[in-house]
């Protein structure tokens, strides 16, 4: 009879292992495969709704360009195949990042290199200043200034 | 020397930083259009099948001036541009031009009704379920009218509804028929 028991579980616990390494994971892999029409949903702007990207607009043509992304997936496309698929027909407006090549590296680097070129430029400067204040020697007072500075220190201590 | 040599580089880099913000502003692209990645090349190829059973391919007009449309039922401007369209074919389409009809992100029955509404009598399909002509056209938004040459290069596009005197020019230039 316990015999029976444990052949009845023991059978249940099989059932249960099948049942999840078949359906788990399909849902594993549909869940990375969601991630990644996100991600590269979210790197494209939507062409209906500019301010918005893919991801977010459910505009119809953002919900066919989602379909599209999930089904060059499928068939195994890399991220790169993909934005290149809608560069292509879109223009490279299309991507929220422009690309990092040619003329657009100006765009990349231009605001970094001029904040960097006026620090060294003031760094430079004030350097300059710190340098020459720092040769001048004090230019001594007048004898009527320094009789005005003992008048005034008597004055003070006398208080 | 050296304080002036900055103060006049600090002009020049000033001015030429405004000179480029005046430019990206006002002159570099128009903010109203966005720009087709596709005028001057091949248009791609498609198959479809119309509304009514007839096979289109567009490998099939070679040789014809093509006026290609997006649009769907639901658009308010396609409505305004339906009567246009349907009368420059009637007027074009025996001078050997073709006008195609895509619908996009609509229902069979409500592209029909439209149809229906608007006389519409050229080649009218639907697109597929994931918008395969309209992304390959980079379609923005509908209407959009792409004019395509007789040797089946994209001359030109059209964000919106389409006037008839553009339809006019392009098919005139492309049928060599002069006058209005």
């Amino acid at each position: 009879m316990q015999k029976n028991h444990l052949s009845k579980g023991l059978i249940l616990f099989l059932g249960c292992l099948f049942i999840a390494s078949v359906f788990l994971p399909k849902g594993l892999m549909a869940d990375e495969l969601e991630d990644q029409v996100r991600k590269i949903a979210h790197q494209l702007r939507c062409p209906t709704c500019q301010a918005l990207s893919v991801k977010e607009s459910e505009a119809g043509l953002a919900v066919n360009m989602k379909n599209t992304i999930r089904q060059m997936l499928i068939q195994g496309k890399s991220e790169d195949e993909i934005l290149k698929f809608f560069e292509d027909r879109y223009g490279e407006w299309i991507l929220r990042s422009p690309r990092k090549s040619g003329f657009n590296l100006l765009l990349w680097f231009l605001p970094g290199a001029l904040i960097l070129g006026a620090c060294l430029v003031l760094l430079f400067y004030m350097k300059n200043r710190f340098k020459k204040s720092s040769r001048e020697k004090p230019i001594p007072l007048s004898d009527q200034e320094k009789e005005l500075v003992e008048r005034k220190i008597r004055e003070i201590t006398r208080d | 020397m050296n304080r002036k040599a900055f103060f006049i580089a600090g002009i020049v880099i000033s001015l030429g930083l405004i000179v480029i913000m005046i430019y990206g502003l006002f002159f570099a692209s128009n903010p109203n259009s966005i720009p087709s990645a596709l005028i001057d090349k091949k248009a791609k190829p498609f198959t479809a099948t119309t509304f009514f059973g007839q096979d289109i391919n567009l490998k099939m007009f070679l040789g014809k001036p093509v006026v290609l449309n997006f649009w769907a039922s639901w658009c308010v401007a396609c409505r305004a541009e339906a009567r246009i369209l349907e009368a420059a074919h009637q007027q074009y389409t025996p001078k050997g031009a073709v006008f195609i009809g895509i619908a996009i992100n609509d229902t069979t029955a409500d592209s029909l009704r439209f149809i229906a509404k608007y006389n519409k009598t050229y080649l009218l399909a639907p697109d597929d379920q994931l918008g395969t002509i309209s992304l390959d056209y980079g379609v923005t938004a509908v209407p959009e009218t792409f004019f395509i040459d007789k040797q089946g290069f994209i001359r030109d596009k059209v964000l919106g509804s389409v006037h008839f005197t553009k339809i006019r020019d392009f098919l005139n230039e492309q049928l060599e028929i002069s006058g209005n």
